[in-house]
C-alpha cells in the first residue's frame, strides 16, 4: 500500500472545504500560499472564499500561522507518525489504544472530531511541512500522511501535498526524473543513473568525502549544510555559479558570476505542484546565464578522453 | 545534420502499403532526408536478402509529460529491474523499464525500426513540461493530443448549448497547447473524479451537471475536430475503461459517433462482458463485428502482455479502483479544471482469469477486425506492456503455432471466455508494416510517414529476415531517420533531434477575451503564462488543416 493522492494547487482554490497544515508555518515561510489557493480566495465550489473552509493546523508550537487557524491542534514533538496511525484506525472504525493517544498529547474526543471532518469534507487537503518531513521518522513520516490521504479516498475526496521549499527545487526533482527516473540521491558515476537517498544524496557524499570535486548551482549549501559536509566543499575544488557572492562562493576555487534567472536570463520553473511556469526575463545582464556557462564547461569536457572504459557495453543490469 | 545524407539501399525485399508494394525486391533511394527516384553517389547498403520497411508509427503512447513523470518517480524498483543504458560518446545514460528516461525512449523507438509517436495525453496546463521532455526524446519526430473532455470551460459551453463558442475554445487550445490533435478520456468522468465520483450512464447527465451528457461530449467533439479539419479524428478513451460488461458502452459511443471521424484508443480495455469479475469474458466478436460495420472509425488495440508494468492514465476514478482492487500504490494528481491523472503499477498474470482474457481480447481484436488499415498495434504503452514489447505482439500475430503454445499456459478455465483459440488468421509482413506503419500514418494524416514513395520522408527500417518476428522486429540491421542511418549493425550510431508535429486550426482570436476572464477566476497562473510559445517546440512543424 501507499502512493500519492495529490493535485495542482487550482483544484484546491476551486474545491477545498477542509485545509489542513501539518508541520508548517505557512503564515511566514509560504506567505501567498493563503492569499492565493488555499485560504483566501473565492473559488468555483466555494463561493464565499474563507467562509466556506475550515482550516485546521497540526504543530509542536504556536506558530502565527495557527492566529488564521479556525482549529489549532498542538501535538508533542516527534508524535506526528502515531497520530497519523491513530487517525487511520479511526478512519477505519478500529479501536486505539488510549496510552498511544496520550503520548500525542490530544484528547480522543479531538482526534475523532477531526477524523469526523476528514470524512465530511468534500474536499480536503493536507499541506505538509518541513516539520513532518524532515524531523524524526522523516520519509516515513510523509508516506504515512500520504497514506492516510489515499485512505480518505474511500470516503470522500482527499489529497496531499508537500510545501517545497523556495527556488526551483521543484523544477529540479522534475529533471532528474525525467533525465535519470529518479528525483535525486543520484550518482552517474557509472555511466548510468543509480539511485541510493542516504548513500548518493549530496550531504552523506560530503561527509563521507567521497567526492574530489562539487559543481553547486542554485543553491548556498555553505550556509546550510552541515560543518563537516562544508569543510569537504572547502577541501576539493569546488566551482560555484551564482548571482552574488554567497558562504559557498567563499570556500570556492572559482566563483562564476551568473545572470539572475527569471529576471535577465529565460528558462522555466516548476511550482511546488510542478506546473511549468515561463521565466520571461526582463533586463539584460552583463553576466552569463547558467546555461550558457554549464554548455561551455560540457563542451571543454567533451573535448577531453571519456571516463569511461573504451568497451563500455551499451546496456547493463539497472541494479 | 539533416539532409546531407546520400543513400541507396540495395537488393531489400520492400513493404510499402501506403503504395501498394507487397515485398518486391527494389532499390531505394535517399537524398536530403527524402526518398527520391533515383541518387548518382552517395553511400550504397546491402540489403540483399533484407525486408525493408517505412519507419514505425505509434498512434498512441505516453512518454513524456507529467503523469508519466510523475508515474517515474513512484516506481524505483521498476527502473532497478530492467535494463539501464551507459552513456558514451554521442549516447546518454538513462533507465529502461516500463517508464524509459527521455533519452532512452528516443533510442528505443529507433532501436525497434519506429520513427514517429503520438504521445495520447496533454492537460493544456502542463503542455510546456511535455514539450520540454520531448525535447530530450532524440531521433522520434513527435506529435501530441491535447485533453479536451473534461475540460470545465468546454463542458459548461456545452451544458449552455453553445457549440459555436466550445469550438472555437477548441481551437484555442490546441493551439495553446502546441497540440497535433485532440484526446478526449473518459469524457465527463474525470470531471466526477473531482468528487471523488465517476459518470454513471453514457446518455444521464455527467455528476455536477443537468444536462450535458458523456454522448454529449463525445458527438461533439468529434464534430468539433472534423469541423476545424485536423489531421487526426478526436481522439478517443471510451467512458468505462477495464470495467466487466464495458461492451454496452463501446457499442453506443460507436453510435453516438454515426456522421464523424474518430479513432478509439486502445479498444481492447472497451470490448468486456460480464457484470463483475467472476464472469469477466471477451466481447471483441461484439466488438469487431459493430467496429467492421463503421468505416468512420479507426482505432489501436491496446493489447497487453504478461509481466510488470505500470498504469498511467488520465482516467482517475478507474486508477482508483485498480489500486482498490490490487491494493498497489496509487498515485493520483488532479489538473484544475481540466483534466487528471492516475498512476498504479500493475502486474498481468498468465494464470489470472481477468488477465488472461485481457491478453486474449487484444490480439482477438486484431485478428477479428478485418480492414488492417483501420487497427494500429499499440499497447498503450506503459499500461498494457512497455512499447519495447511490440515485437513480442507481432510474432503473436504471425506465428499461428507459437500463438497456440501461449495459449496453453493460460487456466484452464479461461479458455471458455475468450475466443482466441478458434482464430487461425495469421498476419502476413505486408499487414505488419500496415499496422506499425502505413496505418497509423494515415490515420494521423501524415501523408509523408509509413511511406516509402518519392517525397515522403525518408524513414526506413531494414530487418533480418528471420523465421522468428519477435527477434526480426527486435533489431533492426539498420534504421534511417529523416535520411542519416541512426541505427547500424543494432548500435546508435547517430542521435538525429526528431521534429515537433502540430497544427493551427482555424479559430476567432477574439475567444481569448472570452477564455481570459473565466482564466482569471478558476486558475491560478497569470493567463499570459499558459499558452506555449511555438520556440519552445523544437525543431516545429506546423502541418496543415485541410
Ligand atoms: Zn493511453
Amino acid at each position: 500500500m501507499g502512493g500519492k493522492v495529490t493535485c495542482t494547487l487550482g483544484e484546491v482554490k476551486n474545491r477545498a472545504d477542509l485545509v489542513i497544515y501539518w508541520g508548517g508555518n505557512p503564515a511566514e515561510c509560504h506567505p501567498r500560499h493563503f492569499t492565493k489557493y488555499a485560504l483566501m480566495p473565492k473559488g468555483k465550489f466555494v463561493p464565499n472564499g474563507r467562509k466556506d473552509r475550515t482550516m485546521i493546523l497540526v504543530d509542536i508550537r504556536e506558530t502565527p500561522s495557527a492566529k488564521a487557524a479556525d482549529i489549532f491542534l498542538q501535538i508533542k514533538p516527534t508524535k506526528d507518525f502515531e497520530m497519523i496511525t491513530v487517525l487511520r484506525a479511526i478512519i477505519k472504525e478500529q479501536p486505539v489504544d488510549p496510552a498511544i493517544v496520550a503520548e500525542i498529547g490530544l484528547s480522543l474526543e479531538q482526534l475523532r472530531d477531526l477524523a469526523d471532518r476528514m470524512k465530511k469534507a468534500k474536499f480536503g487537503v493536507m499541506f505538509f511541512g518541513m516539520g513532518l518531513s524532515m524531523t524524526r521518522g522523516k520519509h516515513m513520516n510523509s508516506a504515512a500522511l500520504l497514506t492516510l490521504a489515499a485512505e480518505l479516498n474511500a470516503f470522500t475526496k482527499f489529497v496531499a501535498m508537500p510545501m517545497r521549499g523556495h527556488g526551483n527545487v521543484t523544477g529540479g526533482d522534475v529533471i532528474m526524473r525525467w533525465m535519470t527516473g529518479y528525483p535525486f540521491g543520484v550518482n552517474l558515476a557509472r555511466g548510468y543513473p543509480r539511485f541510493n537517498p542516504g548513500e548518493f544524496s549530496t550531504i552523506d557524499m560530503l561527509i563521507r568525502g567521497d567526492c574530489d570535486a562539487a559543481l553547486i548551482l542554485g543553491a548556498d549549501p555553505g550556509a546550510t549544510m552541515p560543518q563537516p559536509a562544508i569543510d569537504h566543499l572547502a577541501r576539493v575544488p569546488t566551482i560555484t555559479l551564482d548571482p552574488k557572492v554567497t558562504h559557498t562562493s567563499r570556500i570556492s576555487r572559482v566563483h562564476i558570476t551568473t545572470a539572475v534567472t527569471g529576471i535577465s536570463a529565460p528558462g522555466t520553473a516548476y511550482r511546488m505542484d510542478e506546473i511549468p511556469l515561463p521565466l520571461r526575463p526582463a533586463l539584460k545582464s552583463p553576466y552569463p546565464t547558467d546555461e550558457e556557462v554549464l554548455r561551455r564547461i560540457r563542451q571543454k569536457i567533451a573535448c577531453k578522453p571519456l571516463q569511461l572504459p573504451p568497451t563500455v557495453p551499451m546496456m547493463t543490469d539497472a541494479e | 545534420m539533416r539532409g546531407n545524407s546520400i543513400l541507396r539501399i540495395v537488393g531489400g525485399r520492400v513493404y510499402d502499403p501506403a503504395n501498394g508494394v507487397d515485398g518486391v525486391v527494389r532499390d531505394l533511394c535517399i537524398c536530403d532526408g527524402k526518398i527520391v527516384a533515383d541518387v548518382e553517389a552517395g553511400r550504397t547498403i546491402d540489403a540483399t536478402g533484407m525486408v525493408v520497411f517505412p519507419g514505425g508509427v505509434d498512434v498512441h503512447t505516453h512518454v513524456a509529460g507529467a503523469a508519466l513523470n510523475f508515474a517515474r518517480a513512484m516506481i524505483p524498483e521498476d527502473h532497478r529491474r530492467n535494463l539501464a543504458f551507459v552513456r558514451d560518446r554521442i549516447r546518454h545514460g538513462g533507465i529502461g523499464g516500463s517508464t524509459p528516461t527521455t533519452y532512452i525512449t528516443g533510442y528505443l523507438y529507433a532501436g525497434q525500426g519506429y520513427t514517429t509517436v503520438n504521445e495520447a495525453a496533454v492537460p493544456i496546463l502542463t503542455a510546456r513540461h511535455t514539450h520540454e521532455e520531448l525535447r530530450d526524446t532524440p531521433i522520434i519526430d513527435k506529435s501530441t493530443c491535447v485533453l479536451m473532455a473534461n475540460n470545465e470551460i468546454v463542458l459548461d459551453l456545452l451544458e449552455a448549448g453553445e457549440y459555436e463558442r466550445a469550438k472555437e475554445v477548441v481551437g484555442w487550445s490546441i493551439w495553446a497547447a502546441k497540440a497535433y490533435g485532440v484526446k478526449a478520456v473518459n469524457p465527463g468522468g474525470v470531471t466526477a473524479w473531482k468528487w471523488g465520483k465517476d459518470v454513471k450512464g453514457f446518455r444521464e447527465p455527467v455528476p455536477g451537471y443537468s444536462k450535458v451528457t458523456p454522448a454529449d461530449i463525445v458527438s461533439s467533439l468529434a464534430k468539433i475536430v472534423d469541423e476545424l479539419r485536423l489531421p487526426h479524428a478526436v481522439h478517443l478513451h471510451c467512458n468505462n475503461l477495464g470495467a466487466p460488461g464495458n461492451v454496452a458502452t463501446t457499442l453506443e459511443t460507436m453510435k453516438a459517433l454515426e456522421g464523424s471521424r474518430a479513432h478509439l484508443a486502445h479498444l481492447q480495455y472497451h470490448a468486456y462482458g460480464g457484470d463483475d469479475w467472476t464472469n469477466f469474458r471477451s466481447e471483441s466478436v461484439r466488438i469487431a463485428e459493430e467496429f467492421n460495420r463503421n468505416p468512420n472509425l479507426t482505432t489501436d488495440a491496446g493489447a497487453v502482455l504478461f509481466g510488470n508494468t505500470v498504469t498511467i492514465t488520465a482516467d482517475g476514478p478507474w486508477q482508483h479502483l485498480l489500486h482498490k482492487l490490487t491494493g498497489r500504490k496509487w498515485g493520483n494528481i488532479d489538473v484544475e479544471n481540466e483534466t487528471g491523472c492516475g498512476v498504479v503499477p500493475y502486474v498481468y498474470k498468465e494464470k489470472n482469469l481477468v488477465n488472461a482474457v485481457q491478453w486474449a481480447v487484444g490480439l482477438e481484436l486484431l485478428l477479428l477486425i478485418d480492414d488492417p488499415w483501420r487497427i494500429y498495434l499499440t499497447t498503450d504503452h506503459p499500461n498494457g506492456a512497455a512499447f519495447w514489447r511490440y515485437p513480442e505482439i507481432i510474432r503473436l500475430l504471425m506465428d499461428l503455432d507459437f500463438r497456440r503454445e501461449q495459449i496453453r499456459k493460460l487456466a484452464p478455465a479461461a479458455l471458455n471466455r475468450i475466443f482466441l483459440p478458434e482464430l487461425n488468421r495469421c498476419y502476413t509482413l505486408y499487414e505488419i508494416a500496415i499496422i506499425t506503419s502505413a496505418g497509423p500514418a494515415r490515420a494521423l494524416g501524415l501523408a509523408n510517414k509509413g511511406n516509402l514513395g518519392v517525397g515522403a520522408d525518408a524513414d526506413v527500417a531494414v530487418f533480418n529476415n528471420d523465421k522468428d518476428a519477435a527477434k526480426m522486429f527486435s533489431y533492426p540491421r539498420y534504421v534511417i531517420k529523416g535520411g542519416e542511418i541512426v541505427i547500424e549493425e543494432g548500435e546508435i550510431r547517430n542521435t538525429v533531434e526528431g521534429k515537433g508535429l502540430l497544427v493551427r486550426p482555424h479559430y476567432d482570436p477574439s475567444v481569448e477575451d472570452f477564455i481570459r476572464p473565466l482564466f482569471e477566476k478558476h486558475y491560478t497562473m497569470s493567463f499570459d503564462n499558459y499558452p506555449v510559445e511555438l520556440e519552445r517546440v523544437e525543431h516545429a512543424e506546423v502541418r496543415p488543416c485541410n
